[in-house]
């Protein structure tokens, strides 16, 4: 009974939101539209939960003088001022001055500074790859540049024609693969959400 | 005396390693300042089609729209549509629009707060502008958004504008969505256009979603998509070169820092390339030899 509980649920949400989605019903859309409302203090509580944890974990680092304590004490130390900055009476939640400032001044230039060093990442770790010898690897590299090559800004009648290049491969070779990427994946996702609905997949009770 | 040139040359090479980055950036930094020396320098799309198409997704728009701004955009991928972005967002604004700005991606809600502070910066007022918050859940949450949109603590004219209108999407005349990896264009026409299908979707998203995102312009799903960095570019550049005023928004990217640093990215590709095409030519040579 305990092992067949969760698998119901998910039969019962799954089988009246898709019956929401095809059916217009007044009162099937109430109920699913609770439903979605549980989804999403689901969510919430996880993410307050996955916050929780994570705090609990370098509290205990630094207990035990275990891990990289600096980085530990660091992320404390942020998950506090962005804790105070939001919850100081009156400051307005997430859009506090403080939080505000903590995003747009620290954090936003910081993770823009860390996505600009991939340019020097990938590029060296372009030319290790290479060093391991592997031809995917080396038919890898010369795609990219080919590509940087195509996507180069330059103007007047050369520019114009790497540019209609570069639509056309972008459009047919990679949308060809990419769309077909995506309709195996589609139909993978929906044979796993049929196994599921059907009760014929013992994920759910394991 | 051949080990001490042995020694010379590998102290160069090590030196030159510790170097390079540095002098490529100084060299970046350069490109970024300098104006562009070279005019047949480029960034916008030759080709205008997705710009135009843009464009005229906007005009067909009622006067004075009600847009609802989903932003989505992640730190990584948000550098290269910015331009657009606020261009976009300027346009609409130019039109007498109103905004609502909305989040289903922590990331998107920290970049909408630094651009709702640039648009009130710029006197926007709360009677053109409605921050609708963060919304966790993401699809589900979405999905919520159909029905009601509005927090019940949200005031003000465009609140009640969209109260009025039913209090969920369907009370907007579009919707804008700036997307990123986490949360894009698709997820909305899979799960908006379905239950709002008289909802036109204007995208703007990164190029690795272009692939995904391009059929749904085809089939009319998106009515307006600016799906790489050199269409955004066309967009700004050409609405710019239009607007009676001087835009309020940074320039597009620099061309010149973006042509050096992609050569040198193909120089080290190729190098890199060539030097195992070597290696691997001499180790056939010497499978060869009996």
């Amino acid at each position: 009974m305990r092992r067949s509980l969760p698998a119901t649920l998910v039969v019962v949400v799954g089988l009246i939101l898709l019956a929401d989605f095809v059916i217009v019903n007044r009162s099937l859309a109430a109920v699913a539209g609770t439903l979605l409302e549980y989804l999403v203090l689901l969510a919430a509580a996880a993410a307050i939960a996955g916050g929780l944890a994570l705090a609990m974990r370098h509290v205990g680092d630094l207990r035990h003088a275990r891990g990289d304590r600096p980085g530990s004490l660091l992320l404390l130390a942020g998950m506090a001022v962005m804790l105070v900055g939001g919850f100081f009476p009156g400051s307005g939640g997430a859009d506090g001055p403080l939080v505000r400032w903590l995003v747009g001044a620290l954090l936003a230039p910081l993770v823009a500074a860390l996505f600009a060093l991939l340019f020097f990442f990938l590029l060296a770790a372009a030319r290790r790859g290479l060093r391991l010898r592997s031809r995917e690897t080396t038919v890898m590299l010369l795609a990219a540049a080919v590509a940087l090559i195509l996507l180069l800004p330059l103007g007047g009648v050369a520019g114009r024609w790497l540019a209609a290049v570069a639509g056309w491969t972008l459009d047919v070779p990679i949308g060809a693969v990419f769309r077909g990427l995506l309709i195996g994946v589609a139909i993978a996702t929906a044979v796993a959400a049929a196994r599921i609905l059907l009760a014929i997949d013992g994920t759910v009770e394991e | 005396m051949m080990a001490r040139q042995r020694g010379w040359r590998l102290a160069v090479r090590r030196d030159w390693r510790v170097i390079a980055p540095f002098a490529l950036l100084a060299l970046l930094a350069a490109a970024v300042v300098l104006p562009n020396l070279a005019p047949p320098l480029s960034l916008a799309n030759p080709d205008r089609t997705s710009a135009s198409g843009f464009r005229a997704a906007i005009a067909a728009l009622p006067t004075k729209p009600l847009v609802l701004v989903a932003f989505d955009a992640d730190f990584g991928s948000y550098p290269e549509i910015t331009y657009a972005t606020r261009s976009v967002i300027d346009d609409l604004v130019q039109e007498g629009g109103s905004l609502a700005v909305v989040s289903y991606s922590p990331e998107g809600r920290a970049l909408a707060s630094a651009e709702l502070e640039r648009l009130r910066r710029g006197g926007m007022g709360d009677d053109r502008l409605l921050d609708l918050g963060y919304r966790s859940g993401v699809e589900a949450a979405l999905v919520q958004s159909v029905t009601s949109i509005v927090p019940k603590a949200s005031s003000g004219p465009i609140a009640v504008r969209i109260r009025g209108g039913g209090g969920g999407i369907d009370a907007f005349d579009a919707a804008l969505i700036v997307g990123g990896g986490d949360l894009g264009p698709r997820i909305w026409v899979e799960q908006v256009a379905t239950r709002s299908p008289e909802l036109p979707l204007l995208a703007i998203a990164p190029t690795f979603l272009w692939p995904e995102l391009q059929p749904y312009l085809a089939s009319g799903q998106l009515a307006g998509l600016l799906g790489t960095l050199r269409d955004g570019v066309a967009y700004g550049v050409d609405r710019a070169d239009g607007a009676d005023s001087e835009a309020a928004i940074d320039g597009p990217p620099s061309a010149l820092a973006m042509l050096l640093g992609m050569l040198v990215a193909i120089g080290v590709l190729l190098e890199a390339t060539g030097d195992r095409l070597t290696s691997w030519l001499g180790e056939q040579r010497l499978a060869r030899r009996p």
